[in-house]
Formats: C-alpha cells, structure tokens, sequence
C-alpha cells in the first residue's frame, strides 16, 4: 500500500469535467514524477489531492487513512503538502516571513529552527536576502522560496508542481540534487514536471497524464525506453 | 486664533476615533474584499454596550469598553459565519446585501429594545486648559484610547501568529490553506476584528456625544470617507486619513456654517475616488 494513494478521483470547475477516474499511487520513499501535455489535467490533480477542488467521485488515502473529506489545512496538517504551480507566495511579507508560514502546521512548528537553517544552506540566496519583500524576487528566486516553504512545512508527502519552471538549467540540477537528499531521508515526493527527460531521469516511477486519465504508467527507466513515450513526450 | 486651535485639537483628537473606526471597515476589505454594510449599527451597537454597562451595572465606561470589545469581537464572528460566509466567493453584489441585511435586522431589534430617543452617558472627566485652550477629558481620553488600540492592532498583526495567519490569507488564500492556516477561521476572526474596532470607537464615541440606534450611519459614512482617504485596506492609512477628517470637521464651522461639513467631507471623498482612488498614502510599489 501506498503513502499516498488516489483512487479513481473525477473532479472539475463548475459543470466541466477535467479529470476522468485518475488513480496514482505514491510509494513510501519514492519519487514519483507526473508528466503529461499542457492542459492533460495535473495541476487539476494537485489541486483536488490538496482539497482546494472537491473531488466529485473518488478517493484520497494518505497511511492507510480516508483523508478525502478533509481540507487543505488539514492535509498540510498531517504532512500532505503541494507546492503549488506559479509559485503563489505571501508576496507582501518577507522571504523569512514566507518561511515561517510554511512552518505553520504543529507539527513542523518545533523544527522551525533546524528547518531555517536546512534550507538557508540549500538555497544561500534566500538567506542573504532574507528580508526582502518576496514580490519583489526574480522568478528563479522566487521558485526556490516556493520549494524552500514547503520544506518549511516538515512534510512527509511533498508534491510540486513544475519544479523547473523558469529557472535556469544549472539551478534545476541543483534542486533536483536537493530533492534527492530529501528523498534519501525519507521523504515521499511528487513531482510534476514539464521538462519529461529529466523527469524520467530522477524519479523511481511515473504516471503520463492525457485528457484527465492516467495513459500510462510505470518504472521511469523503462517509461524512458517506451517507444510511444519517446515519441509523444521526448520528441525522439 | 486660539479659536482656531481648540477647533483643530478638538476635531484632531476626535479623528483618532474615527480612524479606529474606519480601520475596522479597513481590515474587513483588506482581508476578504467585503464592504461590510453593518458597520454603522455596530458602532451603535457599541455606543449602547458602554451606555447600559455603565448606567445599570455602573461599571466605569472605560472598563466597559473591554466587554464592548470582546462582545464585538464574538458578534463579528457570528455574523461572518451567518451572513457572509455563504456569500464570500460570491460578487460583491452579494456581500453587501448580506452585510445590508445584518445592518436592517440590527437596527430593527435595535429599535424596539432600545426605543429611537436619544441617550447619553452621563459621564465627564471635566476639561483642563492649557494656555487658552481647553480641552474635554473625555476626548482625549478616547484620543489615547483610540492610539493603544491602534497600537495593539498592529503588534497583532505583525507580531503575533495569527496576525501573521491574517496578512497571509489577505494576501493569497489558496496558498495560506496549503501551509495548514485555517483560512475560514482567519476570515472569521478578521471579520470579528474589524466588528470589534467598530465597537469600540462606538463606545468612546458615546462618551462624549449623545446617541440613538440610528447613530451609527453617519459614522458609517465617515469611516467610508476615511477608509478610502486612507487606501482602502490600510488601516494604518485609516487612523492617519481620520485625523485629517476630524481636523476638517474642527475647522469647517469655524469660517462655514456646520451644515457645510458634510457636504464638504463628501466634496472630499469624490475628489479622491476620482484622482488618488488609491488613497492618500498608498505608493505605486506597494
Ligand atoms: N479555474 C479553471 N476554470 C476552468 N477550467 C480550468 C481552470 N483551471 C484549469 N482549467 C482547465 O482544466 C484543464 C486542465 O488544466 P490543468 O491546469 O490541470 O493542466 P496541467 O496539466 O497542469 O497543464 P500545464 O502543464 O499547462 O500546467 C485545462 O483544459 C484548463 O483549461
Ligand atoms: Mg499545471
């Protein structure tokens, strides 16, 4: 059984059906990766795990519980906690005061300090410009304060969603290496990524979205030698 | 001259009530985009707090003012959860006549227990002079009063953790509820704020001028006129734009018969909506 595990969710805006019976499954320790077309539904996806979108059909277990019914809050409560896609920072409050909000669950509250310092070495930048209004960041600095906030939040589950957006490529090596150390300490992860290659290069397992479903899915090296995967996902 | 100056300290002192005032219907905006149209009755609401305190318990009106707050602070809540939070995501449309709602059902009950005749509390600290000038104690009592809550809303807001939970939902919401901030208890709570500053400046307010159940309208509308002098959803904006007002209106009826007042208060408010509709002190960058 999975850490996280979602059972055939169907969700959507209003009366449009995005999501069509997804079903993912996130292995202790693992790093699973989604990847899918712009529009296949991912972010729909995090968002409906999150509870921010109410799942219509379908379930959301997290350690053998029904967390389905609860509110994001809650979630990030318990550990479950996204990164959300665009970044969306405190853009008013400070770099360290972002932080602090990510320290926000009871759970993570104790290790508010070890944290601080965890992701100051990993992200050096944010600690020198640790008071600086986090709206007035660049786009790369910004996404490492979005990666670094959800560290903040002690979770056992992290999701997030397109990690590599807008940052240069050395920067996306640098956080993937982050990433791999959170995972060798336990962490279950998952990452939705539009850069698929890279994807499949660090994660242990993957799900290919299209049209709101899982197309296909399985152990990222073989996703990798998939015929149909190369030619749709990695142009080759 | 002198005459001056003790219109302008008077109407000074009187502003830092209605920029407590105004920073309730502030905060409210700031936090969920709500006009709260209830804010007139609460402030009557408060007024009456302190009046039946300290005219059938006998309880000193400043003392009453902490129950005055509380009592603001537990009906804001109450009616964020009755009123408005059906209605939150809603167009505006629907909030104010939610809050509109809240307004006619407070005044209609306020009405038939308190009766339209006026009250006051009859209560004075005397005045003192200073050179020509004199002063009402109970005026710059509130004047003080109105600056240490003032003071204390924001060490709430910027020091504590739930003032943090409130700059944070203002601010993104979505994002709050996924670092585990409960966000609708956050909007209850900004919501009870903002009932409370209202409260209070009623309270003071009735210290000094009489009042009915209808009284809060005019303040509703000063606070209007301040909030937007202010920058909607500043309230830091609001206390100083109050001080303007209430410097206006001490100097208005010394060169203009009273009645000008507020026409020249509304001249104000249009004038701004229509060239500084960010308020007096709002940069571009923030
Ligand atoms: N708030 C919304 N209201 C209505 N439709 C929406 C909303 N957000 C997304 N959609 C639609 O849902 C579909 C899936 O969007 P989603 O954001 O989940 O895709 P995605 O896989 O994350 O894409 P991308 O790779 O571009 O981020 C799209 O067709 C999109 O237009
Ligand atoms: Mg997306």
């Amino acid at each position: 059984m999975g850490m996280l595990e979602i059972r055939d969710i169907t969700s959507g805006y209003g009366e449009v059906q995005i999501l069509w019976g997804t079903t993912l499954n996130l292995e202790k320790g693992d790093l699973t990766s989604l990847v899918g077309a712009n529009g296949a539904g991912k972010t729909t996806t995090m968002r409906t795990i999150m509870g921010l979108l109410k799942p219509w059909q379908g379930s959301v277990w997290f350690d053998g519980q029904d967390i389905s019914n609860m509110s994001a809050h809650e979630k990030a409560e318990i550990g479950v906690v996204l990164v959300p896609e665009g970044r969306q920072l405190f853009t008013q409050m400070s770099i360290e005061e972002n932080l602090e909000m990510g320290a926000s669950p009871k759970r993570a509250r104790p290790h508010i300090q070890r944290n601080l310092e965890r992701v100051y070495a990993m992200f050096p930048r944010l600690k020198e410009r640790r008071l600086q209004k986090a709206g007035t960041m660049s786009g790369g600095e910004q996404q490492m304060l979005a990666v670094a906030r959800g560290i903040m939040a002690e979770p056992i589950v992290l999701m997030i969603d397109e990690l590599s957006l807008g940052l240069a490529p050395v920067l996306v090596l640098d956080l993937f290496q982050t990433l791999q150390k959170l995972k060798s300490e336990g962490m279950t992860m998952m990452l939705v990524e539009q850069n698929v290659q890279m994807a499949l290069a660090v994660s242990d397992y993957a799900y290919v979205m299209a049209h709101g479903k899982v197309e296909l899915h399985g152990n990222s090296r073989e996703l990798a030698k998939n015929e149909y995967v190369r030619k749709a996902y990695l142009g080759l | 001259m002198d005459f001056l100056l003790a219109s302008l300290i008077d109407g000074l002192l009187l502003g830092f009530v209605y920029g407590i005032a105004a920073m309730g219907l502030t905060l409210i905006w700031g936090v969920m985009n709500v006009i709260n149209l209830s804010h007139g009755p609460i402030i009557a609401l408060g007024m009456f707090g302190v009046y039946y305190i300290f005219s059938a318990l006998g309880i000193h009106p400043y003392l009453a003012l902490i129950a005055v707050a509380a009592g603001g602070l537990l009906l804001g809540g109450l009616i964020y959860f009755v009123a408005v939070h059906r209605v939150i995501d809603a167009p505006h449309l629907s909030t104010l006549l939610a809050t509109f709602s809240v307004n006619m059902i407070i005044i209609g009950l306020g009405t038939a227990a308190f009766s339209a005749s006026p009250r006051n509390v009859d209560f004075t600290l005397g005045s003192f002079e200073i050179g020509s000038i004199t002063i009402l104690g109970t005026r710059l009592v509130a004047a003080i009063l109105a600056m240490f809550v003032t003071g204390g809303l924001y060490l709430f807001l910027y020091k504590s953790r739930y003032g943090r939970y409130i700059r944070a939902v203002t601010d993104n919401r979505d994002a709050a509820e996924l670092m585990g901030v409960p966000s609708v208890r956050i909007l209850a709570l900004s919501f009870g704020l903002g009932t409370m500053l209202a409260a209070i400046s009623g309270g003071l307010i009735a210290t000094f001028f009489p009042f009915t159940i209808l009284a809060g309208g005019s303040y509703e509308l000063k606070s209007f006129v301040v909030s937007v002098l202010g920058g909607l959803g500043n309230p830091v904006g609001a206390l100083l734009a109050g001080l303007i007002l209430g410097a206006i209106e001490g100097i208005i009826p010394t060169v203009l018969p009273t009645t000008w007042v507020p026409v020249l208060e509304f001249v104000l408010f249009i004038l701004i909506l229509l060239f500084r509709p960010q308020g007096l002190f709002k940069t571009k960058s923030s």
